[in-house]
């Protein structure tokens, strides 16, 4: 008889809250991209508001684990699923809040849109939603290779950033649209933010399967 | 390159934690070397070998029958009491072979306390309790005795609770207090090791919490080996942890590896509450 299956069935939900979480927040990054795309940034109020309800349940996760903690004093790798829900849905969370950066700078931008390096940045963030989405599936599946992937695409989308902002200084000294490279160069820089999350959420994948930390960054 | 080769390492458990051996700059007090012990024809301990560090707690955690009694008690010779009992392997308390001819064990136990799981004082006074183990060795002058008896009893962190009836009869104290008493009997021959089967498994929190705060004290000064059933006790007091099971030891490394990432499944599924 196992004797700890209301605790394992507990973990269980509590690892489907964080997966829901991540699906969430995978979708108001792509939707916040695709705006942008379109220039249409000022039409995003909707995913403003709901980054409020991703808040709430990032929130309500952590309650919940810290209540596991208290009743079940779970250790080992019981106490490493727990706390890995805890830091995940907290890197979860800061992703949204990155997605919604990256719509109130695209709101600052005016009419000005070169269209490669909007191009450029959409290949990053493609990425980046790549490695989120993989993240979430090597979290859901216990999926070290899958964790192991995702440092190699972080290391693309590093590359791809260095090269756009590269592109953004000589576009500035070209061009008198300083405020408006200013906003690409954050959005660039939010979106590798993004992958440095996505990276973390690997990180803790492999902490929660064998213990160890490991720098994929 | 250096971090594709970092991602390598990344899948596979790092196996170079400290084994059953403790890094040399620590001294032990015990050093075990394959240890059997048969109960008749039933083996109780298998091959046993470990070190245990001085001035450490060192936690004996295990499911019932699996041996930490009679393992413990083998460290101060208390299983050849037992008539059929027979012993193979070495056991070395500061590198002498207790199991040695020449070796005294009257010296051995006066170096070596223990505390059972239930509080056994004498049917005598506090203050007699005490000074019991420090009169056998011949000890009379009633200043130095009191001064025994004080220096024990604060170590134990009673002295507060009973300074004020020390001709009592120790049975009228808490089954917490008696357990401390029976700690400052131990303490009163000024011994190097502390034996602890199951010191508060008779005892309330609160008395266990005080126990516990204890032997935080003790380790300054004393080695101290401790049997629990609390996995929680083995996790906030004890240094080094050995898991036995079968009358084996299945693992033993410092307590916050064992519980937060042991290497053995069947230390895992222990510690996390699946059996014992
Ligand atoms: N005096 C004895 N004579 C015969 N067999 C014994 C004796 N003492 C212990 N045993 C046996 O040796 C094995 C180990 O017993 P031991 O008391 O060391 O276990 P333990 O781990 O301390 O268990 P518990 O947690 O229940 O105290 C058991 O199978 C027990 O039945
Ligand atoms: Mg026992």
């Amino acid at each position: 008889m196992n004797v700890r299956s209301t605790y394992e069935q507990e973990l269980a939900s509590l690892q489907d809250e964080v997966f829901n979480l991540g699906k969430e927040v995978i979708q108001t990054f792509e939707r916040a991209m695709e705006l942008l795309d379109k220039g249409k940034g000022h039409l995003l109020q909707d995913i403003i508001d709901y980054d409020k309800v991703i808040n709430k349940k990032e929130l309500e996760i952590h309650d919940k684990a810290t209540l596991m903690i208290a009743k079940q004093q779970p250790v080992a790798t019981d106490l490493r699923t727990t706390i890995v829900a805890l830091k995940i849905s907290s890197d979860l969370e800061r992703v949204g809040d990155l997605s919604i950066d990256i719509i109130k700078a695209s709101r600052r931008m005016t009419a000005f849109q070169p269209e490669h390096k909007i191009e450029e940045m959409r290949e990053m963030a493609s990425i980046a939603v790549s490695m989120l989405d993989r993240a979430l599936s090597a979290y859901k599946h216990k999926d070290l290779m899958t964790a192991q992937q995702i440092a190699v695409l972080d290391d693309k989308v590093d590359a791809k950033y260095k090269m756009f902002v590269r592109g953004l200084f000589a576009m500035s000294i070209e061009q008198n649209e300083i405020e408006n490279i200013a906003q690409l160069a954050f959005i660039g820089r939010y979106i590798e933010r993004i992958a440095d999350y996505a990276t973390n959420l690997a990180e803790w994948i492999v902490y929660e399967q064998n213990g160890q930390h490991f720098d994929l960054n | 390159m250096q971090s594709e080769k970092k991602r390598d390492t990344m899948l596979q458990t790092e196996d170079n934690r400290s084994t059953n051996q403790v890094k040399k700059e620590t001294s032990n007090v015990y050093k075990v070397d394959k240890l059997n012990l048969w109960y008749g024809k039933d083996q109780a301990l298998k091959d046993i070998t470990l070190d245990i560090p001085e001035k450490t707690v060192t936690a004996i955690i295990g499911p019932s029958g699996c041996g930490k009694s009679t393992f413990i008690k083998t460290l101060n010779r208390l299983t050849e009491m037992v008539p059929i009992v027979k012993t193979s392997g070495e056991v070395y308390y500061r590198d002498n072979n207790i199991f040695n001819k020449k070796f005294s064990v009257e010296k051995l136990r006066t170096k070596v306390g223990m505390v059972f799981q239930k509080p056994n004082p004498f049917p005598k006074s506090i203050y007699e309790n005490v000074v019991y183990g420090p009169r056998i060795h011949g000890i009379k002058d009633k200043k130095v005795l009191d001064e025994i008896v004080e220096r024990s009893l604060k170590d134990a962190a009673l002295w507060d609770e009973v300074k004020d009836r020390l001709k009592e009869n120790a049975f009228g104290l808490s089954g917490g207090q008696q357990q401390r008493l029976c700690i400052a009997r131990c303490l009163a021959i000024e011994p190097d090791v502390l034996l602890m089967d199951e010191p508060t498994s008779a005892l309330d929190p609160i008395s266990t919490l005080k126990i516990e705060e204890l032997v935080q004290e003790l380790k300054k000064k004393y080695s101290i080996i401790i049997v629990t059933h609390n996995m929680q006790q083995a996790g906030r007091i004890s240094d080094r942890t050995a898991f036995f099971l079968n009358g084996e030891v299945v693992e033993y490394d410092d307590t916050s590896n064992i519980f937060s990432s042991p290497q053995d499944q069947r230390t895992e599924d222990y510690v996390s509450g699946r059996f014992g």
